[in-house]
């Protein structure tokens, strides 16, 4: 089973790594640190990319994080088994919406809830399609995942540990602060990076909100603006066009290269610190 | 981003489906026509529009469809691309690209741009409608994707050739439905469209051309080239058409077929005809 899962994915990346050769040997590092994508001229630098999709990542973090954990210490912590139970098959089926239906309703109510946000906050936004409304319609994509993913690990920690300080005379916040938070760490961080590997790999729901401008610069404000990212890139026309033309189609397929790097750097840093949490169980 | 339209005939004929995909503008004919060949002959029609123009020639040179939808010619370098494959178009009727603008911007009073207006504001010299006669307002243009014909078509006008046209950094729109709303609901937005699709809010521009005049991209004027961004719409096929594809096109080219080209806001070919030999005709 796992000869063949290793199989498979180092087959893929073999391919991606191949495929990426001829558009990597042209552009060299300018691949990654120039933001000048134009296919029509032979131009292929996917900075722009790369920083929206690590931003868009990184904003949906930020937004989800806190709430994420925090819900995870309520349902591990202090609700009881049943409700426990009702309420992680709630959460599970949150992370389990596709995300079709998520990008549906970031157009039909995120964007123009960002629109007026703008309004008020005085940002003079072209549109509210930007890195900023992807980055909270992640958010709330990656909130469930991180949450259920945190539960599992806040619950391995094991009932010696709380009983322990508690009958030290730490109070039940002090506990969960001081024993079993840090206890779970490897694990939480590990619940985390699986998000962050399913914001960086999202297609669809960020395609429709991203508002898929190229070539913006790489700035704070850039995320109050229209942005493309990788995998915006790779969902659109582009990948249609890049078939009949070898440094083209090359340069999508680096492009893909660069996305499963993302994504299974994040997961296995992820599996190996929730590994190391069941070991030391 | 992809509208599919699968529209399934009755279970009797399960013969291939005839599979058409590409251009959204010549999308809405299709469409109806594969719903009127289903009802009179049972026939099993996918229509799609996967990658507009590009997704419907790449499919023909691909050999995943039967005809593609174009909304521009086929080029030489679509033809350099798929050697093997006898690219074969019929026109069924033609269309002008209209630059439309968000209502604000038309109350604000701007109903007419000149060639180097649109390109400054394509290029980002002008960034702000006053300059051109508007209100104070940032100007948002909304790019159609590469391999829209739509695209190609304003590339041309502005370019002579669309690999010529340089490196910008506009937001990105796809499908015309998703262009006509996008403009509607962003204030100061602008965005190339067919000019039939200028509806529910979002209003063309005029051409202004450089002897002065103001030309809107009405029938008379697409037929004589005085609107500058006409286009030819395109079935195109492998080889010429035959079997079920020749009879899809067979009937878009008959009186009905042309009917709902006219139906969808661009000229049949009568029209193109007959106007053509009236313009002639006045010609001393």
């Amino acid at each position: 089973m796992t000869a063949v899962v290793c199989l498979a994915v180092g087959g893929a990346v073999l391919y991606l790594v191949a495929g990426s050769l001829t558009a990597l040997r042209q552009e060299g590092w300018a691949f990654f640190t120039t933001a000048r994508w134009s296919y029509r001229h032979g131009e292929f630098g996917a900075a722009s990319m790369l920083f929206g999709s690590i931003a868009v990542a990184l904003m949906a973090l930020l937004l989800a994080v806190p709430l994420a954990i925090a819900a995870a210490v309520f349902l591990s912590e202090m609700c009881s088994r049943r409700v426990r139970v009702a309420l992680k098959v709630a959460v599970e089926l949150l992370a389990g919406i596709p995300s079709v239906v998520y990008g549906l309703l970031g157009v039909l109510f995120l964007r123009d809830w960002i629109a007026a946000l703008f309004d008020r906050a005085g940002v003079d936004a072209l549109s509210a399609d930007t890195l900023l409304t992807a980055g909270v319609l992640l958010a709330v994509m990656v909130l469930p995942t991180i949450a259920t993913l945190s539960d599992d690990a806040l619950h391995a920690v094991p009932r010696v540990s709380r009983e322990a300080a508690r009958g030290l005379g730490l109070t039940r916040a002090e506990t969960i602060a001081t024993v079993v938070v840090p206890h779970a760490a490897p694990g939480l961080i590990g619940a985390v990076l699986l998000g962050f590997g399913r914001a960086v790999g999202e297609t669809i729901a960020v395609f429709l909100v991203v508002g898929r401008a190229d070539n913006r610069e790489l700035s704070l404000n850039a995320l109050f603006d229209a942005g493309q990212t990788i995998t915006s890139k790779l969902g659109g026309s582009e990948t249609n066009i890049a078939a009949g033309d070898p440094m083209h189609g090359s340069a999508m397929i680096a492009l893909g290269l660069v996305l499963l790097t993302l994504v299974l750097c994040a997961t296995l840093a992820a599996e190996g610190l929730r590994g190391r949490l069941a070991g030391a169980r | 981003m992809v509208i599919l339209t699968l529209l399934i005939a009755g279970v009797a004929n399960a013969a291939q489906p005839l599979r058409v995909n590409g251009s959204t503008t010549v999308n809405s004919v299709a469409t109806e026509a594969a719903e009127a060949l289903r009802a009179q002959k049972g026939m099993t029609i996918q229509v799609d529009t996967q990658g507009g123009s590009s997704g419907g020639i790449s499919g023909i040179g691909d050999g995943t469809i039967d005809i593609g939808m174009a909304s521009k010619t086929v080029s030489d370098e679509d033809r350099r691309r798929y050697p093997r494959v006898n690219f074969v178009t019929t026109e069924i009727g033609r269309d002008a690209v209209a630059l439309i603008v968000s209502p604000d911007v038309w109350q604000g009073g701007v109903r007419a741009l000149t060639k180097q207006q649109v390109r400054d504001i394509y290029e980002g010299r002008i960034r702000n409608w006053k300059e051109v006669g508007g209100a104070d307002r940032r100007i948002v243009f909304f790019n159609k994707e590469p391999g829209r014909g739509t695209w190609e078509v304003f590339a041309h006008w502005l370019y002579g050739d669309p690999k010529k046209a340089p490196r910008v950094s506009h937001p990105e729109v796809g499908a015309n439905e998703e262009t006509r709303n996008k403009v509607g609901g962003t204030r100061g937005a602008i965005s190339q469209l067919s000019a039939s699709w200028a509806a529910g809010g979002v209003r063309a521009l005029a051409i202004r051309l450089e002897d002065g005049t103001v030309a809107d991209a009405t029938a008379a004027n697409i037929v004589s080239g005085r609107y500058p961004m006409a286009r030819p719409l395109f079935l195109v096929t492998n080889g010429p058409p035959a079997g079920q594809a020749k009879v899809f096109i067979d009937y878009v080219l008959s009186l009905r077929g042309q009917e709902l080209v006219r139906k969808h806001g661009y000229l049949a070919l009568q029209d193109l005809k007959v106007r053509k030999e009236g313009v002639v005709a006045k010609k001393p």
